[in-house]
């Protein structure tokens, strides 16, 4: 039965999601392989990839973490057009935060050329959905925040053009005309015409010829979505502008110059032309924003996948097969969300990502259209991973709070078997566990948390913070446990330790009897300290009478009464000696345990004194009350 | 992809048959055919032996926490037929109670969940499940179902301490009503669940589906839902995952996983029971998850084999 003949065994597996966008899930793993000759030593914690929690990554959490709250936080009566705005700028915020946990990760060092790449397709990606979903141009518009999209991470344009215009002859520079053309490609006319003018200026003989370049350039239309143009008016204007750009090549205008010939031939869209400049565009939707500039300016979001899918089977090579974030992209111009969130969880592997931006495409409304049987929950099933994940990390399990209870269905369970596990490595995290619970009234969590650290507390014998745990647990049997403790280290020591806690019980003390007791004991030897004899000795009494002390404990009470008895005047009246002798007999006349002989002695020579001092407390108490005074 | 980020060297000088962190994942209890338990101290990537504890005279299969509300307690069962629970006091480990009450191997432990107390179930494999609980003063009440397997029980598992349907219909303020349920697996190739009725443990229902000895049963956590899930795996190389739907839990219903090329031995639910790893004979782990459509895919592959396993430190 016992032949277990195996190589590899599992044995615990705690699924704790790893923070890190880049991976989806880490978990300790604990693996041990034990061979039948003679077995392998050694267990292995596994993690699924790696652990890089840098600060800079840290910082995206945290950011984009206060970005997430505020989102949930916009009110859903408000007209939908603001909604809009602050939806698209929220997602810049949320861009913002990448781009700038981007660079720094560039600035610090090449070696994290992987991350940095990854968090650049995502920004790409993001962006991308902010155009179509969120601000969901419409036609004219649309163009333009494509072409703002494809400038914004084609950047290098930029640099290569300064490398020109700074070197000392920028004309004879070998990227001089790759600067222009790349200009040309991303439709900034205006930085086209000042690289073109210094060219302009070297050939006086050429000058028609750039005249006429250069005009082309200025009158080509830009749609202005904000001006009293229609659609329709642009479009008129932009075909006639096409037309003179097409006469200009067919009459041969700039067959003397084969660089001008090639940027007009641009200009009107000349998609072979468009497809020698592969190296300048460098990724196919480039190339289909470049070839709608020219062709299509008011190309339709319906009609954008068309384009989309045939401008990256043009610009690829057909033996290649298209990249993850092609088809990621590719999803989005073909307007399907669901797809693209899809293909964005397999790929980047990378919950962070897909957790917010399908949260913020929620907010929009965005994913109900969608006839997916879980079309709504989708939002939380990627905002409840990734807050999983987040658990695991020191510090960053508090951002999974806020996220965890922004999941309506499965939220609060979640955070209730995640916050269990969160270690209470001092008092101080957890008391902040304990906030987090006792605010959502996690009642079940509150007690397990105290009652563990009261537990704690006590096997490391501070019983002070031990039975303020327990008091807050409301566990009573915990209480009396430590209670007794108290009780037993003062037979021991002749002292109590926490007094502060004791004093300040207040109605806590009602918890369990024996904690009652404790409190008033305690009560009752201040009291002898602050010489308030009288209500001393009738609290004394009344611990026994009332039955609050236990009875293993009468006989060190009643020692405590010895020096209220054996004092000059009277404390303890008639009656109240009576019930002090009462207890006493009470005490001694049931008490038929054996005990070992020296205890014995002791308790014999106790009650002797004890006897004594009762009796000659009631004569002295006798006379004092049946004297007359004169 | 899966990366090692820690290898602990046990020192452990035969076949490791157990190895189980504790509740915050700060500390590793190991347990092996050399008759020893082991407890490492893990935070932070590092490695430093807590305590070699020596109380069994053969090998020790299966080692268990308590929940920390009840301290650092561990609990071991071994070939010897004892089950040894151990506790650490004063910063260091003594036997705390042994049980003796099975008359051959004890293959399993596993404790309750801590709403029902201190509370320790054993399979042997006399047949027998006995459940230990903690009264208080050293006292420990014994309870024992004898022949709830035939041939030999190899796994015990307990069920979270929910009402089913608990987050519909709960008064506040009362004490829940707990019912004590558990889940066993046997060498007669059945899976079965037990319920507490009056003090009294009865077997509530029989779940037939394996063609070989049952190695591994998992009851998945709750996440509040009406539905129970459980999870088995087996000799015959296949893994089920039953369903209850009902809040009576009187129909179960078996999804197959996958059938593997060997024998599969343990099966390990997440916290919140939404991945499921699985373990075998074809030194594979493999890690499993529900999609929205009901259907179990595996997310991940871990192989480790004689070194598979690239160390990254």
């Amino acid at each position: 039965n016992w032949l277990k003949n195996c190589d590899t065994t599992l044995f615990t597996f705690f699924c704790f999601l790893h923070p890190w966008g880049l991976c989806s899930n880490s978990f300790f793993l604990c693996i041990s392989s034990g061979l039948s000759t003679g077995g392998c030593p050694f267990v292995h914690e596994v993690r699924k990839d790696e652990d890089i929690c840098s600060p800079i990554l840290r910082k995206l959490f945290n950011e984009s973490h206060h970005i997430f709250v505020g989102l949930q936080g916009i009110r859903d009566d408000l007209p939908s057009k603001n909604k809009k705005t602050q939806f698209v700028s929220i997602s810049k915020n949320y861009r913002s935060v990448i781009r700038a946990c981007m660079e720094e990760l560039q600035r610090i060092s090449p070696v994290f050329f992987l991350q940095v790449s990854i968090l650049l397709a995502v920004e790409l990606i993001w962006n991308l959905c902010e155009v179509l979903f969120i601000d969901a141009a419409p036609a004219g518009s649309l163009l333009l925040h494509l072409l703002d999209w494809v400038r914004l991470h084609k950047a290098d344009v930029d640099e290569k053009a300064r490398d020109v215009l700074q070197s000392e002859s920028p004309t004879e520079h070998q990227a001089y005309w790759d600067v222009v053309i790349s200009y040309v490609l991303q439709g900034r006319m205006d930085e086209a015409r000042q690289v073109l003018m210094k060219q302009a200026a070297l050939q006086p003989a050429a000058r028609g010829m750039f005249k006429l370049l250069d005009n082309l350039l200025i009158k080509m239309p830009i749609f202005n979505p904000s001006g009293a143009q229609t659609l329709t008016e642009f479009d008129v204007k932009w075909r006639h502008w096409h037309e003179e750009v097409d006469r200009c090549l067919q009459d041969q205008s700039f067959a003397s110059n084969p660089h001008l010939e090639v940027i007009c031939k641009i200009l009107v869209g000349d998609e072979d032309v468009l497809l020698e400049h592969k190296e300048l565009l460098s990724t196919w939707y480039h190339f289909l924003v470049t070839r709608l500039l020219f062709s299509h300016p008011i190309v339709k979001p319906t009609e954008l996948h068309y384009y989309a899918q045939s401008s990256m089977h043009m610009f690829l090579d057909t033996r290649s097969v298209p990249e993850p974030l092609d088809s990621i992209l590719l999803a989005a111009f073909e307007f399907d969300i669901h797809q693209v969130i899809k293909d964005c969880s397999i790929a980047l592997n990378n919950w962070w990502f897909v957790a917010h931006l399908t949260d913020l495409m929620d907010h929009c409304k965005l994913l109900q259209s969608h006839n997916l049987h879980f079309g709504s929950n989708l939002r939380e099933f990627l905002l409840l991973e990734y807050a999983s994940g987040l658990f695991t990390h020191h510090s960053l399990w508090q951002l999974a709070v806020d996220y965890f209870d922004h999941c309506p269905e499965f939220g609060r369970v979640y955070l209730e078997l995640q916050i269990e596990r969160v270690p209470l490595d001092t008092e101080r995290k957890a008391l902040k566990v304990l906030r987090i619970c006792e605010q959502r009234q996690m009642t079940e969590q509150v007690r397990s948390i105290c009652k563990i650290m009261a537990k704690g507390a006590l096997r490391n014998n501070r019983l002070g913070s031990a039975l303020s745990w327990s008091i807050r647990a409301k566990d009573a049997a915990f209480a009396t446990l430590i209670s007794e403790r108290f009780l037993q280290d003062y037979c021991a020591n002749g002292a109590f330790s926490d007094l502060d806690l004791i004093d300040n019980l207040g109605s806590a003390m009602l918890l369990s009897d024996r904690l009652t007791f404790l409190g008033k004991y305690r009560e009752f030897h201040r009291l002898y300290g602050e010489k308030c004899f009288s209500d001393a000795a009738k609290l004394l009494l009344s611990l026994m009478t009332a039955k609050i002390a236990p009875r293993t404990f009468w006989m060190t009470l009643l020692t405590d009464a010895l020096p209220l008895l054996e004092q000059k005047e009277v404390i303890f009246s008639a009656d109240q000696t009576h019930e002090l002798m009462f207890c006493l007999e009470d005490l001694t006349s049931g008490n038929c345990l054996p005990k070992p002989d020296r205890d014995e002695d002791i308790d014999t020579t106790k009650i002797e004194i004890l006897r004594l001092a009762l009796a000659r407390n009631l004569a002295k108490a006798i006379v004092k009350e049946g004297t007359v005074e004169v | 992809m899966v990366s090692v980020i820690n290898t602990v060297d046990t020192s452990h000088e035969d076949m490791i048959h157990d190895a189980q962190m504790d509740y915050y994942g700060t500390r590793l209890a190991t347990c092996s055919s050399d008759r020893s338990v082991k407890i490492f101290d893990v935070k932070n990537g590092g490695q430093i032996l807590v305590a070699d504890l020596r109380g069994h005279e053969g090998p020790v299969w299966q080692v268990a926490w308590a929940h920390p509300m009840y301290g650092n307690i561990l609990a071991s069962c071994s070939y010897d037929r004892k089950v040894i629970i151990w506790k650490e006091e004063n910063n260091s480990w003594e036997k705390m109670y042994e049980y003796t009450g099975h008359d051959s191997s004890v293959n399993s432990v596993c404790w309750g969940p801590y709403d029902f107390g201190l509370i320790l179930a054993c399979g042997s494999s006399d047949g027998a499940i006995s459940l230990l609980t903690f009264s208080g003063d050293q006292q420990w009440e014994i309870k024992k179902i004898n022949n709830a397997h035939t041939i030999g029980c190899n796994a015990v598992s307990w069920a979270p301490a929910v009402v089913p349907g608990s987050l519909i219909d709960q008064p506040s303020g009362q004490k829940p009503n707990y019912i004590k349920r558990f889940v066993s697996g046997g060498c007669d190739n059945l899976v079965k669940l037990w319920k507490e009725e009056d003090g009294q443990w009865k077997e509530d229902q029989k779940l037939e589906a394996h063609s070989d000895w049952v190695r591994d049963v998992g009851w998945a956590p709750s996440i509040g839902l009406p539905s129970s899930t459980i999870a088995s795996c087996s000799q015959d190389g296949r893994v089920f995952i039953w369903t209850c739907d009902d809040p009576s839990g009187n129909t179960w219903t078996a999804k197959l996983l996958h059938k593997f090329s060997d024998v599969v031995w343990h099966v390990s639910w997440s916290i919140t029971g939404n991945i499921l790893a699985v373990s075998g004979g074809d030194n594979k782990v493999t890690l499993w998850k529900e999609s929205a459509d009901g259907q179990w895919a595996c997310i991940s592959d871990i192989n480790k084999g004689q070194g598979a396993v690239s160390n990254e430190q």
